[in-house]
């Protein structure tokens, strides 16, 4: 450490400024407008949110398709995990490279893919029918299920990435070890892996579950207008209607749930390492 | 076990990367609509890629504005990061928390707040707000990346360097930056990447004529059921897979992800 302090504060100035007066201060003055009704201070706007049913509607789908997002990545992310610590350290290279790799690629490239797929001439309808399965094509393109697709595939390598590096810092022999004392595999993955890999755990659900919360381009594209998440109400209301209030109001409601998920993952972290 | 586990493995990774390469299949469609298996092959629309103006103004846009973000990003991360790491300055914790808040915030927040309350308000043009934005949106990242190449240099070798006469400013050009190159290099990659496909942030920052590439393949796939953009996600995605391979023998991009 360098004694100079009035130097490091110099050096802190130009982002600090930049990320309060670009960044921050607008946000806030955003934030403060849900608080707003006319010129008084009160909680009207978020009662008339609820109100509304259809609003109602999105916001309980948010939530339950994160969390069904969450949930069925972390089950495939254990059993992809321990496949690929499992793999040894040769191929384990090449197959973090090929999980990381659709981070890298375009939301709406990625997302356009299902287009493809799931569209009533793509792939998915081509195959059901020619082999006869269906008689006219199955809509699932602006249902939650394609949703629910899109967004797994977008955020299923933020859950296993890390998942493997807490896979690969457990202790080597606890597996084994729990097997020839005899436990069966159920108990060895919640008594054994569950307990030790839990950070990881932590930290790919936080991740996967905000993200979700917060998509807009999985929904804008295979959802639509029919299936709405909070962030494409959000885009809806001020572009249709300029409805700044409700834009306000799921504002708020994505920034608290952003900020809470992230302070439980800090808590959650803490608590492991002070044991 | 071992093969239960392999054979979910081989089914994961297709369902991750089997996407992409249908889409390129399909952008070599010979055919007028969207369809899979495409009706013939050719490169018809990958030519009309190239051939559609506001894809190309979209693009030069969306390079030009991540490379410009990137590059500020770091002007103000580097000196921050070090800062940080070197000088414990008074609030720090508190500094912390405020040059990295910007990804906790869902992106297309940041754009109304900055349409609403920067654009409106002070009259600043809509180009310059898209930089403010997405530049926000990758300090953190920058700080983050050049932080963890700090903590891995020694503080010794620059007190040696100012011991043997080099000034402060000396000692941080010639000892510090090169020795912390490839984690700039790797922080330049991650906010180009995260720039060039942004797409929540720059949602309200666009309008007529002003429009990122990912934006506009959006609103051009509302109206239009033709293979090019098919053919254009084949191209972005081949293009990140260049990059990606670029940096990964650079220097093993995969440590910083």
């Amino acid at each position: 450490m360098f004694a100079n302090r009035r130097l490091g504060i110099l050096l802190l100035a130009p982002a600090t400024l930049f990320v309060l007066v670009g960044f921050i201060i607008p946000v806030l003055i955003l934030l403060a407008g849900a608080f707003r009704t006319g010129d008084a201070w009160s909680f009207a706007n978020y009662t008339a949110f609820f109100s509304q049913p259809l609003n109602r509607e999105v916001f309980l789908r948010t939530f339950r398709l994160g969390l069904i997002v969450t949930a069925v990545s972390a089950v495939l992310g254990y059993g992809v995990a321990m496949a690929v610590v499992e793999a040894g350290p040769k191929s384990k290279g090449r197959l973090v490279a090929l999980l990381v790799l659709p981070l890298m690629i375009s939301p709406v490239a990625r997302t356009y893919a299902w287009l493809v797929i799931l569209g009533r001439t793509g792939f998915v309808n081509v195959a059901l029918t020619s082999i006869g399965l269906t008689d006219a094509p199955l809509r699932i393109l602006f249902t939650e299920t394609a949703v629910f697709i899109g967004l797994i595939q977008l955020f299923f390598p933020l859950m296993v990435l890390p998942l493997i590096s807490s896979l690969e810092n457990m202790p080597r022999d606890v597996v084994p070890a729990a097997r020839v004392l005899g436990a069966s595999w159920f108990a060895v993955f919640f008594k054994v892996i569950l307990p030790l890999t839990r950070e990881g755990l932590v930290v790919g659900g936080t991740l996967v579950f905000v993200g979700s919360l917060t998509a807009y381009v999985t929904p804008a594209i295979l959802g639509g207008s029919k299936v709405l998440m909070l962030e494409t109400l959000l885009y809806q209301r001020v572009s249709v209607a300029n409805d700044f209030a409700s834009a306000a109001v799921i504002a708020v409601i994505l920034i608290v749930m952003s900020i809470l998920t992230n302070i439980l993952l800090k808590r959650l972290a803490s608590v492991r390492r002070r044991r | 076990m071992r093969f239960a586990g392999n054979t979910l493995l081989t089914l994961v990774l297709i369902f991750l990367i089997g996407p992409f390469v249908i889409i390129c299949i399909a952008g070599l469609s010979g055919g007028e609509t969207l369809a899979f298996p495409p009706q013939g092959l050719s490169l018809r629309w990958v030519q009309r890629v190239f051939e559609i103006e506001s894809f190309r103004s979209a693009f030069w846009l969306s390079i030009s504005l991540a490379i410009g973000s990137t590059l500020l990003a770091l002007i103000l991360g580097i000196p921050a990061a070090y800062a940080l790491d070197r000088y414990n300055p008074p609030m720090a914790e508190t500094i912390r928390n405020i040059v990295t808040a910007p990804i906790i915030v869902p992106g297309i927040i940041v754009g109304l707040a900055l349409l609403r309350h920067l654009v409106v308000p002070l009259g600043i043009p809509i180009t310059l707000a898209l930089i403010i934005g997405h530049t926000a949106l990758l300090v953190p990242y920058a700080v983050r990346v050049v932080s963890a190449s700090l903590i891995n240099l020694r503080t010794d070798v620059e007190e040696a360097a100012v011991m043997l006469g080099a000034t402060r400013l000396q000692s941080f050009f010639k000892v510090v930056l090169p020795n912390i190159r490839s984690g700039i290099l790797a922080a330049f990659i991650i906010g180009f990447i995260t720039s060039f496909n942004q797409v929540p942030i720059s949602l309200f920052l666009t309008g007529p004529g002003i429009t990122t590439l990912p934006i506009g393949m959006m609103f051009y796939m509302e109206f239009n059921f033709d293979p090019s953009v098919a053919a254009l996600s084949g191209l972005l995605a081949i293009m990140s897979l260049a990059i990606v391979m670029l940096a990964e023998k650079l220097l093993g991009l995969s440590r910083y992800v």
